[in-house]
């Protein structure tokens, strides 16, 4: 017999067993009475605490994508360089997403279901990267510490190469990485990452053409 | 209306980035000198508070209006 909660106890045992299960098999492949017995209570219990299946579903899309990291520690404790700050942020992050990876399940559901979590996903999550990169190396190009490239583009490229390490090493389990654990994966990316945009410090004058060298 | 010593402006800028500019405001100024931050991302409040606190500077003001947040921060 199920022990008796209270309410909020009750509707965050539901969220958690919904989110295991929506991030499994998606939103089609879940359906409430399954939810309802993997908690060991009737239906009738869920909907007291959520009018529908896709109202639960929302809620949970909301409550992971609402998630932000917090990287205050990061700067406080970096020497405030570009390279030391990036190595550090990525860390932080591969760190919180490989600890639930049911999170980057759910992304890439709310991403093919077109929901509006999608987004937020984004938003809180990718979106710092982004604008991080974007913003210190158009800061470093217009101090001539880094020669011409395009903030955008590099961005880009770093949000493609760590997100496909965490997809690899998170969801399908790559036996073709499995000689490298994800942080170190990821920090040998993030030194590809210097290296391709011909990082050489902070100084103005240290520019270099991204291909010096090759 | 406080003057502050320096100003940082971090406007349309997302976490880590105000907190990256506060810091390095704050390492060009003396003990007791005083810098303005003026910022458009609602996470810099608290952002901020706990940058001030983890950096022994001190938050003399925190406020909003017209959808930006100024803090003035007094360093330690």
């Amino acid at each position: 017999m199920a022990k008796r909660l209270k309410a909020a106890e009750r509707r965050a045992s539901i969220l958690a067993v919904a989110k295991v299960l929506f991030s499994d098999k998606g939103y089609h492949g879940v359906s409430v009475d399954e939810i309802a017995v993997r908690l060991a209570v009737s239906p009738a219990i869920l909907y007291r605490h959520f009018v529908s299946k896709e109202a639960l579903y929302e809620e949970v899309l909301n409550e992971i994508a609402c998630k932000r990291e917090s990287y205050v520690d990061v700067v406080v404790n970096s020497d405030g360089s570009f390279d030391d700050v990036l190595r550090k942020i990525t860390r932080i992050y591969i760190d919180s997403v490989s600890r639930d990876p049911d999170y980057l399940r759910m992304e890439l559901h709310s991403a093919l279901d077109g929901s509006d979590a999608s987004r937020q996903f984004f938003d809180n999550r990718w979106k710092p990267f982004t604008d991080f990169i974007e913003f210190s190396l158009g800061e470093l190009m217009a101090r001539k510490a880094l020669a011409p490239l395009n903030p955008k583009v590099a961005a880009l490229a770093f949000q493609g190469m760590i997100r496909e390490a965490l997809y690899a090493k998170c969801i399908f389990h790559s036996s073709r990485y499995s000689d490298v654990a994800l942080p170190e994966l990821c920090d040998q990316l993030v030194s590809l990452f210097l290296d391709a945009v011909a990082y050489r410090g902070e100084q103005p004058g240290l520019a270099a053409s991204p291909h010096e060298g090759r | 209306m406080l003057n502050a010593d320096l100003e940082i402006d971090a406007r349309g800028l997302n976490c880590p980035l105000p907190i990256l500019r506060a810091k390095k405001g704050i390492n060009a100024l003396d003990s007791g000198q005083v810098m303005k931050v003026v910022a458009t991302d609602p996470g810099s409040v608290k952002d901020l508070e706990v940058f001030c606190k983890q950096t022994g500077n001190q938050m003399l003001e925190s406020s909003q209006r017209d959808g930006e947040y100024h803090f003035n921060i007094r360093k330690g």
